[in-house]
């Protein structure tokens, strides 16, 4: 499959996941109406579409926020910012997006944003510290391929959207926690909504996972076809594999953003619990990531990882 | 009569798909325009460094004169190049040319150690680079343009309407970039 047939695909999965998410909130609206009466549900659908619609518009921010990324100075980083533009303009994207930097000893970044031209790019200065150049600049396009992609502004939808069924869940688990009076159904359908109402978010969080998940896949290829360098991308996949730091400030609201996983330790290929926790998480394992790279380039990575130069020491930043 | 309607639902069929088949000749077409004139941009501004750059060194070595006029030939020659192929070819010839002026820069500590020079080198290094992620785009591009325009059926669209292939931006001819493929 070539990289622009894998993206008509996801694209076309995307729409499907969406709607799914659609439906989800419908049945999660019908659950209350069908639980208390029907204007709740009307009430319910409502308040969800006013908090997706401010969710949507405070996105850019509220992200901002969430990962802790703070913007730079004119002639901050200069360097850094310079491979960003570069890697934005093998992409061929219209405008360059902002470089932000998340002040974080583990290596990480993210891509964040509703359309290309608002994007922006999140870099932990523990990345800085830990990559050498070549594998700096795999991250970077990893991230501009969730820009090229699209998947930024799904992600982002799947964030709000997600939040906007928790949130309408549990008003309605709650009503019905706390005997609502306007309750008319029978010890059946409240049991039905009780479940629907518990399970929903979790259904939610799923659906969003399968989004991010083959996104992974996705945007490694897509670095290593702006970078005509598939070593690069999978050498820097090694050294987060490798790097045992967690993020400080991760929030399980903006995991499926991230390069890497940061609520979640490699590993999660054992069997029971963690095969479920797997399913959870949003990322593919490092090592599936990997062998894709390793056998689109048609290369083997050694065991070890040869000591690079971090990037940071070009930056002048302190180490 | 059934026969008349499904001559008439096929020419239908037909016009759609030609329409569809138009509209993504040209936005492929729109695409390569654009990766060119990415190009363009970078390259316009590798020549904008070149005049300083001969100027900077000139100062420290005056008596260097081949080199720099080899640079400014070399320079002329890519603003005068007017297709991919001859302008990369030009852009080769231009490095070839400032490889020259920086082999004679070695010789002064002086200038390597000035302000000045430190910053157009380095502009100069970051605009090759940008020429570099440039030429990936607009080659990647090229090939998906000149893929759609070679197959069928919309070989048969293209050429009537005056969609040709286009030059990828290399200096030896046609360098396609690698395909990288990958199983989901």
């Amino acid at each position: 499959m070539t990289l622009q047939q894998q993206i008509r695909s996801n694209r076309l999965r995307s729409t499907i996941v969406v709607a799914g998410f659609a439906l989800l909130l419908l049945l999660v609206a019908g659950l209350i109406g069908l639980a208390f009466d029907l204007s709740l549900g009307a009430l319910a659908l409502g308040a969800a579409a006013l908090y997706g619609v401010f969710a949507l518009l405070r996105s850019r921010r509220m992200i901002s926020g969430f990962t802790r990324a703070q913007e730079l100075a004119p002639g901050e980083l200069v360097p850094l910012r310079r491979l960003v533009e570069n890697v934005s303009i093998a992409a061929g994207l219209p405008v360059t997006p902002e470089v932000r930097i998340v002040d974080d000893p583990a290596p990480n970044a993210f891509a964040a944003g509703l359309r290309p031209q608002s994007s922006y790019v999140g870099v932990t200065t523990g990345l800085l510290r830990v990559m050498p150049k070549r594998e700096l600049e795999a991250v970077l396009a990893h991230e501009i391929s969730h820009v090229r992609n699209r998947d930024t502004y799904l992600m982002t939808m799947a964030t709000v959207f997600a939040g906007v069924i928790a949130l309408v869940a549990d008003i309605g688990f709650r009503t019905l926690a706390y005997g609502g009076r306007s309750r008319k159904a029978g010890a059946l359908v409240g049991l039905l909504a009780l479940v629907g109402l518990l399970l929903a978010p979790y259904a939610a969080l799923l659906l969003r996972m399968s989004l991010s998940r083959r996104r992974e896949f996705l945007a490694d290829a897509g670095a290593a076809e702006l970078l005509n360098d598939p070593e690069a991308m999978a050498l820097a996949l090694r050294r987060l594999e490798l790097d045992t730091t967690t993020i400080r400030y991760a929030e399980a609201t903006t995991a499926h953003l991230w390069v890497e996983s940061p609520t979640e330790r490699v590993g999660a290929e054992g069997s029971g619990i963690l095969e479920f926790s797997s399913w959870f998480n949003t990322h593919p394992p490092m090592r599936s990531r990997i062998a894709a790279l390793e056998e689109a380039g048609g290369f083997r990575l050694p065991e070890r990882l040869a000591p690079g130069e971090p990037f940071a020491a070009e930056l002048s930043l302190a180490g | 009569m059934p026969w008349l309607w499904i001559l008439v639902g096929a020419l239908v069929v037909l016009v759609l798909v030609a329409v569809y088949g138009y509209n993504r000749l040209v936005r492929l077409r729109n695409e390569v325009g654009t990766g060119w004139a990415n190009i363009d941009v970078q390259l316009q501004r590798r020549a904008d460094l070149i005049p300083n750059l001969v100027e900077a060194v000139r100062a420290y070595a005056a008596h260097e004169r081949g080199v720099f006029e080899e640079v400014t030939r070399a320079r002329a020659a890519l603003q005068r190049a007017a297709s991919p192929g001859s302008a990369a070819a030009a852009n080769e010839g231009l490095t070839a040319a400032l490889g020259g002026l920086f082999a004679v820069a070695e010789a002064y500590p002086e200038l390597r150690a000035s302000e000045n020079f430190l910053r157009l080198q380095g502009d100069l290094t970051d605009t090759e680079d940008k020429i570099s992620a440039a030429r990936r785009y607009y080659n990647a591009t090229v090939m998906h343009f000149n893929t759609a325009v070679q197959s069928v059926p919309w070989l048969l669209l293209a050429r009537p309407f005056g969609f040709h292939e286009r030059e990828f931006f290399s200096a030896d001819g046609d360098t396609a970039p690698p395909d990288v493929s990958f199983a989901s």
